[in-house]
């Protein structure tokens, strides 16, 4: 998975300069709105073509905890 | 004119029509075109009218609503986690939606109410009908492409979150609900 696209993406969803997506930075600090967090989350996968249920994100915390889960799902479907 | 519980209670469903009308609108821009993007962009429509039918109700009985910082919605996503996908947003929101109907239900039974009240809660119990029914049927749909299994797991999951979303609900604001809901029955009644 192309890591720059995919912080792009999420970068325009949360209107949050991309400079800002370090893979440590945590989702709690960026997205204080929760109703986003899960609108992220939705449009990421429509754009990456990955499928995730509510268990995959127990662990995700931080932007480089996410690309690595999109990464698994997406070897998984591929 | 209203007492300082009915203005919070009041507030407290024009707060939370319009969380579910930001997070509906939001959703329906960034999902794929379809059925599903349909029905949920009229449902954002209908949580946004009802945040204005709440905002004419405080007007009309002489008052301005309250700015309340929580609205319902929060609670059940600390309380269930955070739905991932479009299936557990929709059996959140089924669950969430009979429980509104549930307590509007009850409001709007309650003795002595101001027919402003009562009238707005009837409006918006007619739009919550086929809210539950869309949602229903796109579930159900869902069954072909997540398993039924999943999809009825998902539902149990969020029907426990929203009885402990209900209980802590009951036991922050339980003595205020209950004032309002049988205050104007001791007007009319009198004393017990």
């Amino acid at each position: 998975m192309d890591r720059s696209k995919f912080k792009k993406a999420m970068s325009e969803i949360i209107k949050q300069p991309v400079e800002r997506l370090g893979d440590d930075a945590l989702l709690s600090n960026l997205v204080t709105d929760s109703f986003l967090l899960v609108d992220m989350v939705i449009e990421l996968q429509e754009e990456f073509g990955v499928f995730l249920v509510q268990e995959d994100l127990k662990e995700v915390k931080s932007v480089g905890n996410l690309i690595e889960l999109f990464e698994t799902k997406s070897r998984e479907t591929a | 004119m209203l007492s300082e519980n009915e203005l919070w209670l009041l507030s407290f469903y024009r707060s939370s029509e319009i969380s579910g009308a930001l997070f509906f609108g939001k959703l329906a821009q960034s999902i794929k075109s379809g059925p599903i993007q349909h029905d949920m962009t009229k449902h954002f429509a209908d949580e946004s009218t009802h945040a204005w039918y709440w905002t004419q109700c405080i007007d009309r009985l002489g008052a301005k609503p309250l700015k309340l910082r929580q609205v319902y919605q929060d609670q059940y996503i600390a309380a269930a986690g955070m739905p991932a996908n479009i299936m557990e947003v929709l059996a959140i929101t089924q669950v969430f939606e009979l429980r509104v109907i549930s307590q509007y239900s009850v409001h709007s039974q309650a003795q002595g109410l101001d027919p402003v009240i009562r009238d707005t809660l009837h409006r918006i119990m007619e739009d919550e009908k086929w809210h539950i029914e869309w949602i229903r049927d796109a579930l159900h749909e869902m069954e072909n492409q997540h398993g039924k299994d999943l999809v009825e797991k998902t539902i149990r999951k969020f029907k426990e979150a929203d009885r402990e979303v209900y209980s802590h609900t009951m036991s922050e604001h339980g003595e205020r609900i209950k004032e309002i809901l049988y205050a104007n029955e001791r007007l009319v009644n009198g004393p017990k």
